[in-house]
């Protein structure tokens, strides 16, 4: 089974351009191949895991392909990087209970 | 290279309750940083600690489940009493810069951490919540605790 989801769309810099690239406007396929260097396979393939990890939704309009950006699905990225940072956060809650237990030592001691 | 480092770096900041040189000796001295650093419920050891530009700084966090967890870091600058800046080189692979300022009595805290690239801090972050996020809520609860105490 392959990983779909988020974190995975969101791996790959290419991936990371094109959700750039739509987040302001719906764009075409086409429009949005042409301007990588890679093939349009390849780009191809990028658009199916994004529409996969649902970060991305596909409009047919006529024989035209629009990609139009799900960026809802984003904020939970943003809520593990909260997580992540209460993590160091938490270090510095440690830091704060120890240096207020240096300062009462050393007032005895002294 | 990149000069953007918005999406791969935290920074947190901190008003400290202590003066510049206990919060530096905090910082700075084996003996104290194994008392502090580290999630709550580890224990940590020190191996080496070789505080100077290209010294090593090696710990050992000991889990409440008996796992370790080896960290390997290297200095690169130390300025007495302002600036620490070490770089990760165990995975994860981050730089941290932090950054101290005496107010008086009080000391502020800037701590930033740069990831070597967007990839490894999205991968930081999305091994970290399968069982730290729990854990945190714990210690959090902890944290609590400790302030209901004193």
């Amino acid at each position: 089974m392959i990983r779909r989801d988020v974190f995975q769309a969101i791996a790959d810099p290419t991936r990371r351009q094109i959700i750039n690239m739509v987040a302001d406007q719906p764009l075409n396929v086409n429009a949005i191949a042409d301007s990588f260097d890679v093939s349009r396979q390849a780009i191809s393939l990028h658009i199916k895991i994004l529409v996969e990890c649902e970060l991305l939704k596909i409009n047919k309009q006529g024989r035209e392909r629009y990609c139009e950006a799900k960026l809802d699905q984003l904020s939970e990225v943003s809520s593990w990087i909260d997580q992540y940072r209460q993590h160091w956060e938490s270090k510095l809650d440690n830091l704060e209970t120890y240096l207020y237990q240096l300062k009462k030592e050393r007032k005895h001691g002294k | 290279m990149e000069n953007n480092t918005k999406d791969r770096e935290l920074l947190i900041t901190r008003m400290l309750n202590a003066p510049i040189d206990l919060v530096w000796e905090a910082w700075t001295k084996p003996e104290h940083i194994a008392k502090w650093w580290g999630p709550n419920g580890f224990t940590n050891t020190i191996t080496t600690m070789d505080l100077k530009p290209g010294g090593e700084w090696n710990l050992v966090m000991h889990g409440p489940d008996g796992t370790d967890y080896d960290n390997q870091s290297i200095f690169k600058e130390i300025v007495l009493h302002k600036k620490i800046v070490y770089q990760h080189v165990s995975a994860p692979y981050f730089t941290s810069t932090i950054e101290f300022e005496a107010q008086g009595e009080q000391t502020h805290l800037k701590w930033h951490m740069v990831f070597e690239s967007q990839e490894q801090f999205i991968e930081v972050v999305k091994n970290f919540k399968a069982d730290e996020g729990l854990k945190q809520n714990i210690e959090k609860l902890n944290q609590y605790l400790v302030g209901m105490i004193v």
